[in-house]
């Protein structure tokens, strides 16, 4: 078959010269490209001042091409990263300054929702690359900043905002560093509009060190290799990904591919429902993915811009199923085409709510997948537990006397797959390495204490391969102070596939010290001294009937703990005697009902689509 | 009658061969011996070594050793039945790690298994607040309520990790004491032993991890020490110790996670003194033993120690809280096997012969072609003067093997076929080796060709001028004996503990006095633990004070003098800064957060330059000659020989050639050329590719 190729990142055509550089060399640079950036990551890490960028590492840092394409991003950068939200700040950038305007030495900062489209506490600082006048590209680093203002502590972490400007200020392209000069009217704009100056500032210092010293380590290797060398470097990049992209496209069944799911709400108009329908093509070696038929804007902060939302969840979905196992660049997303109208919750336009930009996007990525899973069937899992799951706790600490702020999320099960169970638990697929900020390290900043981190026995979503299952922590509140959650997926719980059933959905519940309960999804409360928190993520989907399970394997889960002896006989349709040992034939009983029942369509999943 | 002693004995056990180094401190003369490892009886390898050096363990004064069994243990993941005891709430700490995932994008990504299993993780009733207060009271009586349901469970070590423990660890201790009473038997360890940093993930691992090896090497260590004894052994046992020094056998009994690359160590150090002898900044060091080959960065005379090592990677395993070296290490050595799969495709590794059978050339069982019977059938090493001659090879033997097993199946005949298939699987080697030195260099942001490759173990000298034109690095430098070069490494180092206190104070003239007096209370602790560890009492010390901008969490070490002011440790402290992370904060608050000291026994050391039998004159001739399959030829070509120890300094040689000695054969290219240094040592010059 002879196709046209649309090639996204242009390839050097230079096809008369043969390649000029050795392959050593061309090896060596190419691992320096990412190199840098990783050295630049562990900087950051070890400057920064919040435990949300030293422990649990909320940041990116990458190398775009004067253009803005990623050559390279740092192996931490979380996924909802990859959505060129580095390079998406460059594009700004040069469209308002022109690159002649972005001057050797400058650091420009960027968090503007009309480009970004993710929520403002994320903000770019970049830096030109410039070597014997040539621009080379810019060094780019993203910090979740702690809090740059808006209605609650934190910025981002309201659940029921109504427009972006309560949610912090924006910084649409500002020089926060002139060739070289510390701006000082855009530090004291900053350090005046955060609530928390100390923690903030730090971070900035941490966030431009690292862009300076990745755009010096940049600089020396291209003057030690030449310009000309680096350049091939990176064509080679992008097109050795683009390519194994492009093979693995035309390997799939060509086609036309849906799947839906629903969010339960906005946060706002709580019984109005927010359905995900997807549309994906793979035809010609290319990946269309169309959200055309997404839900329009919401009045909550559940809404993304066109680049943090729609290209986003897009990229991300194509480089699990695509090209998992190679450092992310531009070239993965060469054979990737987003179809998206203005207005939909993934494309909101100007001044919608924005603040929990990315809580959505690991409902759509999984969403894409599961649309997908015809195409490559043994790459198909389940769904993990498919949130955020955004839990934030502020107010005066006694400690210190100060205000204090801490944003956690959810680690929860993820899916099953044809060849094992669930793994987990893990944060969402929007995020990578984003460990959990140590008990110990929280107990010490804030006034509460973690009494219990543990898994969620029947969590993971029965089948013939078992989801992974889900955390619950509780926490004993000492001292008044208030929480807002952000939770979702109850409505249409983690699905199983190929007859696994879902995984259980997360929650939260107040347990007050009078003993009342109150369980939420979303909203702020108040919390006094006794009270206590029980934060539930939720466990992954399974794959195949459960009832298939291995008989072993289900003892093997009541022994650990994993199934309680009760599921196994209910879900499983494996029985156990009161001492734990195996019934053979109650269990051969059961399960002839089981496929008895499933046969006349009794069993059938919670979320309909 | 110590004084009498005059033997120091390094001796290093790895999984084919037990390398021996003895230095006579009467005469200043070094003797290295190699035998196969013995695994029924340790202590009988050595024997055999120091009967070869005209000696015994009556002489000795000390005798140190490193080993691979601590890594080994996880890796084969062959350690003790481990019960976990938590803070209740806490119990699936193991499994829940951090929650995150280092690899992004793989949807099947999922950790090795923890190393215990959940129904061995158990919860008892205590809390100990981030103050250090106690909140609730250890529960006694749930604690010995779990004794029946431990022995009922066949656990062979307990692992006890208390929520802010690093606080106030007295909840730990009384737990020890009273399941180690109530379990003599069981090795009982807890986190606050091994770590005072906060991180309950990371010391609840380091501590499971250490209960995990700490059964095994109990019995290893005492065993061992005992052998020694019943042999008129009356010096002192060390153990190499991950973090470059020695420490005592019992320290090494309570805290065996401290020796999880207790091998390797020793040629990085040997590879230290021989930079700064040679004066050069940059050095790969490379070993390649029966089993596996190793690589790490030696840098202006130092190696890198990490403070938290992942067994297993970042990426997928789990940490350990102590200073390691920072080492890769890939499954490729003398004894590893070639296959072919079910594809047919030729395969090596990683499964080794190991020395029990050992490769099919040794004649001790061995069915399965190795690298060694690779090497042999293509001429690189002679089957007369391994090992001294004392293990004639079997040529024909391996190329029989390597025609029927291989070859044959391969579709290749006759001679030249055999060499084909036996350069193949050198070259799958090759390909192995020059990804992990990849991995240490390019990988962590070096230009390999900025180093020199330092080649030793017993295949090292034979791969390293072959590696080097590879990776395009123009330097190769071969110690002498290179095949026991990990055991001198250990025989030049000292004893170490590092000591460590928290201390957290706003830097100023008046705080640095207090801190002084901290430092001097440590150091008088760490001479008692110097006399009844090592029975001496003069020490030097390394002193160290962790600083940082008030609200970071990561320090930066700045070396501590006598007489310190503000001003001056502030100055260490902006230049590490600086030159990290390419800029200072004056406005900021500079404070300590701890002090280090490290302690250091000295030790009496061989001198480099009498380690080479190397004179100013010497025999230039060749010995003999072979011939030799060169990858570089594509052919057989006729190749001098010639005895290293015959070869006079300032020697110099084209390739192609074979330089033979006790413990190794060092194989010199068509293309390359070589030097004898002043030290005795070979350098090879690299073609460029």
């Amino acid at each position: 078959m002879n196709v046209t190729q649309h090639n996204l990142c242009p390839r050097e055509r230079s096809s008369s010269s043969p390649a000029a550089t050795d392959p050593i060399t061309l090896e060596i640079i190419k691992a320096q490209l990412v190199a840098i950036p990783n050295q630049i990551e562990r900087n950051i890490e070890r400057t920064a001042f919040s435990p949300l960028v030293y422990e649990y590492k909320d940041f990116a840092v990458g190398l775009v091409d004067p253009a803005g394409r990623l050559v390279a991003q740092s192996r931490g950068s979380l996924p909802i990263f990859v959505a060129n939200a580095l390079g998406t700040a460059v594009r700004e950038g040069l469209s308002i300054l022109g690159a002649e305007n972005i001057h050797d030495g400058d650091v420009v900062i960027s968090n503007s929702a009309a480009w970004m489209g993710q929520h403002l506490n994320n903000v770019i600082a970049y830096s030109p690359i410039r070597v014997e006048g040539g621009l080379i590209g810019f060094f780019a680093v993203l910090v979740h900043w702690v809090d740059i203002g808006g209605s609650v502590p934190g910025s981002c972490l309201s659940s029921s905002t109504v427009d972006v400007w309560q949610e912090g200020i924006q910084l649409p392209t500002l020089k926060l560093i002139e060739r070289g000069m510390r701006r000082s009217e855009i530090f004291r704009l900053i350090e005046t509009n955060t609530r928390f100056p100390h923690l903030l500032m730090g971070d900035i210092e941490a966030q431009l060190g690292g862009c300076e010293a990745g755009r010096t380590m940049m600089e020396a290797i291209i003057a030690r290799y030449g310009v000309a060398a680096v350049r091939e470097a990176i064509s080679i990049i992008w097109r050795d990904s683009e390519a194994s992209v492009e093979t693995v496209l035309r390997r799939a069944p060509q086609g036309r591919y849906h799947a839906s799911s629903i969010l339960d709400n906005d946060g706002v108009r709580l019984d109005v429902q927010v359905p995900v329908d997807v549309d994906v093509e793979i035809r010609d070696g290319r990946l269309t993915v169309d959200f055309s038929r997404l839900s329009r804007q919401v009045v909550g902060p559940f809404n993304a811009g066109r680049n943090g939302g729609a290209i986003a969840a897009a990229r991300i979905a194509c480089k699990y199923l695509l090209a998992p196992s190679t450092p992310v660049n531009e070239g993965d997303f060469a054979r990737l085409h987003v179809e998206v109208p203005e207005g939909t919750f993934l494309s909101a336009g100007r001044g919608a709510a924005i603040a929990q930009s990315g809580s959505m996007v690991p409902t759509v990525v999984d969403t894409i997948m599961l649309a997908l899973g015809d195409a490559f069937p043994d790459r198909a899992a389940a769904a993990h537990h498919g949130i955020y799951g955004v839990h934030s706790f502020y107010g005066h600490n006694p400690r210190s006397g100060e205000l204090f702020q801490h944003l956690d999320t959810v680690s929860g099960g993820w899916g099953a797959t044809a060849a094992a169970d669930g793994p987990g638990p893990f944060r969402s697929n929007g995020h990578g390495d984003v460990p959990d900020v140590p008990v110990e390290m929280q107990e010490v900043f804030y006034p509460y204490r973690l009494i219990a981190k543990r898994l969620r026995p029947d969590s993971g979503g029965p089948g013939r391969n078992r989801g992974g299952l889900g955390v619950e922590k509780v926490y004993a509140i000492a001292h008044p102070c208030k929480m807002i959650v952000a939770f979702d997926r109850t409505l249409c719980p983690p699905w199983g596939i190929a007859g696994g059933e879902s995984g259980q959905p997360a929650g939260v519940e107040i347990v007050r010290a009078n003993g009342e309960r109150e369980a939420l999804t979303k909203g702020e409360r108040s919390l006094g001294v006794g009270d206590s928190v029980h934060v539930m993520s939720g466990g992954g989907g399974g794959y195949g009937p459960a009832y298939e399970r291995k008989p072993d394997a289900v003892v093997n889960d009541v022994r650990l703990g994993y199934v309680s002896a009760e599921a196994a006989a209910e879900r499983y349709g494996v029985v156990l005697d009161a001492g734990g040992a195996f019934n053979s034939s109650a269990t051969e009983k059961r399960r002839a009902e089981m496929r008895a029942a499933r046969r006349i369509g009794i069993a059938h999943e919670a979320c309909d689509f | 009658m110590q004084r009498k002693s005059r033997y120091l004995i390094a001796v290093d056990t790895g999984g084919t061969f037990t390398d021996l180094a003895v230095y006579d401190a009467r005469t200043s003369k070094t003797f290295f011996g190699k035998t196969l490892t013995n695994y029924e009886d340790l202590v009988a390898g050595v024997i055999e070594c120091l009967r070869d050096a005209g000696t015994d363990l009556s002489g000795a004064r000390l005798l140190k050793h490193g080993t691979t069994h601590v890594i080994n243990g996880f890796i084969q993941r062959t350690g003790a039945r481990v019960a976990l005891v938590t803070t209740v709430g806490f119990r699936d700490i193991l499994e829940i790690a951090r929650g995150s995932r280092p690899v992004p994008f793989d949807l099947g990504y999922r950790r090795a298994p923890p190393l215990v299993t959940r129904d061995l993780c158990f919860e008892v009733g205590e809390r100990i607040t981030c103050d250090g207060d106690v909140e609730r009271p250890l529960d006694v009586t749930a604690l010995e309520r779990l004794i029946p349901e431990l022995r009922r469970c066949g656990v062979e070590s307990i692992a006890i990790s208390f929520v802010n423990s690093y606080r106030n660890s007295t909840h730990e201790r009384k737990a020890k004491e009273i399941l180690q009473r109530l379990l003599p038997n069981l090795f009982v360890t807890t986190g606050s032993e091994l770590s005072m940093e906060w991180g309950e993930y990371e010391r609840t691992s380091t501590v499971a991890a250490n209960a995990y090896v700490g059964h095994r090497m109990r019995s290893y260590i005492r065993d061992f020490e005992k052998k020694l004894r019943e042999r008129d052994f009356s010096g002192s046992l060390y153990m190499m110790a991950s973090n470059g020094g020695v420490m005592s056998g019992s320290q090494a009994i309570a805290h065996p996670v401290a020796l999880l690359e207790s091998g390797p160590v020793g040629g990085c150090i040997g590879t230290g003194a021989y930079a700064s002898a040679l004066k050069l900044d940059r050095l790969i060091a490379f070993d390649m033993g029966g089993t596996t080959a190793k690589c790490a960065l030696v840098e202006h005379g130092r190696f890198d120690v990490q403070t938290t090592y992942y067994v297993g990677g970042y990426e997928h395993g789990f940490p350990i809280r102590a200073p390691v070296l920072d080492i890769v290490e890939v499954g490729a050595g003398g004894g590893s096997i070639g296959w072919l799969d079910s594809q047919g495709r030729l395969k090596l590794g990683p499964r080794s012969a190991g020395s029990e059978p050992g490769p099919i050339c040794f004649g001790r069982g061995g069915t399965e072609p190795t690298i060694t019977d690779a090497s042999l059938v293509l001429g690189r090493i002679g089957s007369e003067n391994f090992l001294n001659g004392r293990l004639a090879l079997n040529r024909e033997r391996a190329a029989h093997a390597i025609e029927q097993q291989l070859a044959a199946p391969l579709g290749y005949s006759g001679s030249a076929g055999v060499d084909q298939v036996a350069h193949g699987l050198l070259e799958l080697a090759v390909v192995a080796m020059t990804a992990a030195i990849k991995e240490i260099t390019i990988q962590r942001g070096r230009d390999v060709r900025d180093f020199a490759l330092c080649a030793f173990g017993g295949g090292g000298p034979m791969f390293g001028a072959q590696l080097a034109r590879e990776l395009g690095i123009p330097t190769v430098i071969v110690p002498p004996n290179p095949g026991a070069f990990s055991s001198l490494g250990m025989l030049v180092a000292n004893a170490r503990r590092d000591f460590m206190r928290i201390f957290i104070q706003a830097l100023s003239d008046e705080s640095l006095t207090r801190a002084m007096g901290v430092v001097a209370e440590i150091e008088e602790e760490a001479r008692e633990a110097a006399r009844s560890e090592f029975d001496v009492s003069v020490l030097t010390f390394e002193r160290e004070v962790e600083l940082r901008y008030r609200g970071q969490k990561h320090t930066v070490r700045v070396r501590l003098p006598e007489n310190p002011t503000a001003a001056s440790m502030l100055a260490g402290f902006e230049a590490g800064y600086r030159s990290r992370y390419g800029r200072v904060h004056p406005e900021l608050v500079a404070e300590m957060i701890a002090l280090r000291v490290g302690a250091l026994v000295p030790m009496p050391q061989p001198d480099l330059s009498q380690l080479s039998e190397s004179k100013a004159y010497g025999e230039t001739r060749p010995t003999r000659r072979r011939s030799v399959y060169f990858a570089e030829a594509g052919k057989r070509v006729d190749t001098p020989i010639f005895d290293r120890s015959a070869l006079p300094v300032g020697f110099e040689l084209n390739g192609p050639a074979i330089i033979e000695e006790y413990s190794a054969t060092t194989v010199l290219g068509p293309p390359d050329r070589l030097l004898v240094g002043t030290l005795g040592e070979l350098r090879i010059t690299c073609a460029r590719p």
